[in-house]
């Protein structure tokens, strides 16, 4: 007996009235309703449980998921390809996420002392290679440096932003993102940009007086071009070419002093 | 001040494995020189003392000598965490067979690896190296310099031969192409 009976719902019933932005990027997936033992619920909130690990993904089938979005692809009126292309993407996240739990999980094992005869057959010809590196490992444990922090890392940024943070600049590029239109199809074989093209423009549209991005960047905008548009910006951002301020839950921009 | 003492005193100061190309570049002098100099620095720490000059991580780095460790680790009390088999087993794999996905990965061990890698990505052992050119477009992971560092490797040519690990056949079909042109 199939006790599942996910279904799709009447898109404006379900619709989330708050259009959250998701981890597939600035468009939520359409609201397809899920109904199983385990877990009741939109698409979205299915993919945010996964994600976040709240749900054992194992005992929830994803045959009739799969199916719920084809009838709703095939029943409802698509207005853009973006809501289909992003439930699409949480279904691939949700059918990679179970291929990966259905995998034999290795047992818990003793995190030291442990013997390498055991290793499965599979990486036996990785076994003098793991007993060499282990050797390695310890005799190099007495070896000692100047530094017992290892090497610095590769990448820092030669100064503070302050109370500014990567998710603020994240949630200032999902901003514009959301201004931004789908890319025209005439536009597929555009000659490519240069992004210090990009940069230069962006530097002559900042002004002393801070502003929030969208108000720097010409609308209307192709999503393409407002990817040009951040990326130009944090790179002007590691140059300390822009000033980064934060006002309330807006990241300004402007000119540096 | 000559050549040696010069190239002695930037690698006491130093904190990381430092190139040839740095050294001369700081020094002044040519690579030549330089490799003369360490050359001359290394047979000198190696008369005696508790220093010696290592080739490490692509780099020189003074460090002490195996027989100090217990004095220097009671000085400096070192958080050493040893590798379980896991982790070895999915570094070993990385290593011989890298740049590889996880996926690859898990096909080698034939378990998940996905706890091993991510233990080796935030002890930086291991790095993200790009994208496989497939469908859905895999992230590729690779060792790093810190991998290298850690196991008191020059390069990667220094690691042992393994029978079998390297692969035999290309990993997939854009690799047979390349072969083939």
């Amino acid at each position: 007996m199939n006790r599942l009976s996910p279904v799709v719902a009447p898109r404006l019933e379900l619709a989330e009235k708050k259009r959250w932005l998701t981890g597939l990027g600035v468009v939520a997936p359409p609201p397809l309703h899920i109904q199983t033992p385990l877990f009741e619920g939109s698409l979205a909130s299915l993919f945010a449980c996964v994600r976040d690990r709240k749900l054992e993904l194992t005992d929830v089938p994803l045959y009739p998921i799969c199916e719920a979005y084809f009838q709703y692809l095939l029943q409802s009126q698509i207005d853009t390809l973006d809501e289909a292309a992003a439930a699409l993407a949480a279904l691939a996240f949700l059918l990679e996420r179970k291929a990966w739990s259905l995998l034999p999980t290795p047992e818990a094992e003793p995190e030291m002392e442990d013997e390498l005869s055991s290793l499965p057959s599979t990486v036996h010809e990785f076994g003098d290679a793991i007993q060499a590196l282990r050797l390695w490992h310890d005799e190099r444990s007495r070896i000692h440096f100047r530094t017992s922090e290892g090497l610095p890392q590769g990448y820092e940024l030669p100064f503070t932003l302050e109370d500014v943070s990567i998710l603020d600049l994240a949630r200032a590029f999902e901003r514009l993102m959301r201004r931004a239109n789908p890319e025209p199809a005439s536009n597929t074989s555009r000659p490519r940009r240069s992004l210090s093209e990009v940069m230069g423009q962006l530097i002559a549209r900042l002004k002393a007086e801070p502003a929030p991005l969208h108000h720097i960047v010409p609308l209307p905008i192709a999503r393409s071009e407002a990817v040009y548009w951040f990326l130009a910006l944090l790179e002007l951002i590691r140059l300390a070419q822009v000033r980064v301020h934060r006002l309330d839950d807006e990241l300004l921009f402007a000119r540096p002093d | 001040m000559s050549p040696v003492d010069r190239v002695h005193a930037l690698l006491f100061v130093a904190n990381a494995p430092a190139t040839t190309t740095e050294l001369a570049r700081a020094l002044a002098l040519t690579e030549g020189q330089v490799e003369q100099a360490l050359e001359i620095l290394e047979a000198r720490l190696a008369e005696g003392g508790p220093v010696q000059l290592l080739r490490i991580a692509g780099g020189h780095q003074l460090g002490t000598r195996p027989e100090y460790a217990e004095s220097v680790a009671a000085f400096l009390r070192p958080q050493h965490s040893k590798l379980s088999k896991t982790l070895l087993e999915v570094l070993a794999v990385v290593a011989y067979r890298q740049p590889i996905t996880i996926a690859e990965i898990d096909q080698v061990r034939g378990v998940q690896s996905d706890y091993g890698l991510r233990q080796l990505l935030e002890r930086r052992l291991v790095q993200e190296k790009g994208r496989k050119p497939v469908p859905g477009r895999p992230v590729l992971y690779g060792t790093t310099r810190e991998f290298l560092h850690q196991f008191g490797l020059d390069n990667l040519n220094e690691l042992p031969e393994a029978e079998g690990a390297r692969p035999a056949l290309p990993a997939n079909l854009f690799d047979v192409l390349e072969q083939r042109s």
